[in-house]
């Protein structure tokens, strides 16, 4: 994943078109919910393309698709869905892996990432500049991991809270700046400790982007990530 | 094209409603579109009870969704068809599917981009998208054609047309920059 304006708008020009590859799909995916820019090109390459959709043909489908969709709807009229691009894009994400172990309640449920810098470790904290928290919430529960930032060491604590692993994958934690997602490791029942990229801009809030996403045993196999992002959240400030 | 009413106020008004929470806005949204998503799907998906399934998924998905609908940034069916290409579009591409023949060529579709029933602005975008896509060489212009119409993945286009996946690839990037450039400079 390069920063190259013209390659990216072609990756999202062949998403779009449905080119990419399954690997490739998920990973402008996650791209799209972390990047404005890439979410933009999307767009303009459905614009662009959209009247080819004039050209096709309705088919009536069969009457049994509305009484499965009424029992499939979740939660129904109990409460209003999420309105937020970001939450849209990463709760599509999570719908792909619905035929997975995790009900969409479930994950509804820890759909947040904390990030705080300087929470943690023996080094004072400046209350003013150094404490920053982010959560991406479907409406205020409780958060799936706390990531706490430590930017004398370049190290970041990751500690599960709320959040639960599909059986039979992995959670891999992503930090993403420029679009370009880089690998954190695989992250556990415990609390870790994981060391940021060098160049991590972490610091500046809106720099950078934790996600988490789903993969097979023992992380991506790529080094991208290649799975459903569940999990994301920015710095702000505290 | 037997819906009238499927106008964009109309399901813009639609959406807003499954944004609260509204099942009957839903459903008046599901008799007027998916027809025309059920069509698209199964153009990509062209097993009728995969196809069934990623209706339903959408429909699902636009329930949940609706709030997020910004209509600065598109038609609502526009928004439609493109959550429901995505949804076929990943289940075929996961599960590494191999589509049956088609029956039809890139050309076939790029006829079609005529329909009377709509609105000036949106005649006037199929026309340039059409002007667009007759200045790409032929080649290219049904890779990307097929590709976006029929789901054709890079392997598929490179087996039908006999050449390396690595080709494609090539020729649905110049086609692709091409129509970009060619539709920059019609708008």
């Amino acid at each position: 994943m390069s920063a190259d304006p013209n390659e990216r708008d072609l990756r999202a020009a062949e998403y779009v078109l449905g080119t990419l590859s399954a690997s490739e799909r998920a990973a402008l995916d996650l791209e799209r919910a972390v990047d404005p820019a890439t979410e933009a090109a999307v767009r303009a390459w459905e614009r662009r393309l959209s009247p080819l959709d004039d050209t096709i043909q309705s088919v009536e489908p069969p009457e049994r698709v509305w009484q499965k969709i009424l029992r499939a709807l979740p939660g129904r009229s109990a409460s209003a869905p999420a309105n937020d691009n970001r939450i849209e894009a990463l709760s599509r994400q999570i719908r792909l892996w619905r035929g997975a172990a995790l009900t969409a309640g479930a994950l509804a449920a820890s759909l947040a990432l904390v990030v705080a810098l300087g929470r943690f470790g023996a080094p004072p904290v400046t209350p003013a500049d150094t404490r920053y928290v982010a959560v991406v919430s479907r409406g205020g529960e409780v958060p799936a991991f706390l990531v706490s930032v430590d930017l004398a060491a370049g190290t970041a604590q990751v500690r599960p809270v709320g959040a639960e692993t599909p059986a039979g994958h992995s959670l891999e934690l992503w930090y993403v700046e420029g679009g370009t997602p880089k690998t954190l490791g695989v992250i556990g029942a415990s609390a870790r400790k994981v060391a940021l990229p060098a160049d991590a801009k972490a610091a500046q809030p809106g720099a950078g982007l934790f996600a988490v996403s789903v993969e097979p045993p023992g992380g991506s196999p790529t080094g991208k990530p290649t799975g459903p992002v569940i999990y994301s959240g920015t710095l702000i400030k505290d | 094209m037997n819906r009238p009413v499927r106008d964009d106020a109309t399901l813009s008004r639609l959406l807003a409603g499954i944004a609260s929470g509204d099942e009957q806005a839903l459903k008046s949204l599901y008799d007027l579109t998916a027809p025309k998503l059920y069509g698209l799907i199964l153009r990509i998906q062209r097993d009728r009870s995969a196809a069934e399934d990623v209706l339903q998924d959408v429909f699902v998905r636009v329930w949940q969704a609706a709030g997020s609908y910004d209509p600065a940034s598109g038609r609502p069916l526009a928004w439609l068809c493109a959550i429901a290409r995505n949804r076929a579009i990943d289940v075929v591409r996961r599960k590494g599917e191999v589509q049956g023949p088609v029956t039809e060529d890139g050309e076939d579709w790029v006829e079609r981009l005529a329909d009377p029933h709509d609105s000036e602005g949106a005649i006037l975008g199929r026309d340039a998208l059409k002007a667009c896509l007759g200045r790409l060489e032929a080649a290219q212009r049904d890779c990307v054609v097929l590709a976006y119409c029929e789901g054709y993945s890079r392997e598929e286009l490179a087996s039908r047309y006999d050449k390396p996946v690595n080709t494609i690839k090539t020729w649905l990037h110049r086609g692709l920059a091409t129509l970009r450039g060619c539709l920059e400079t019609a708008a």
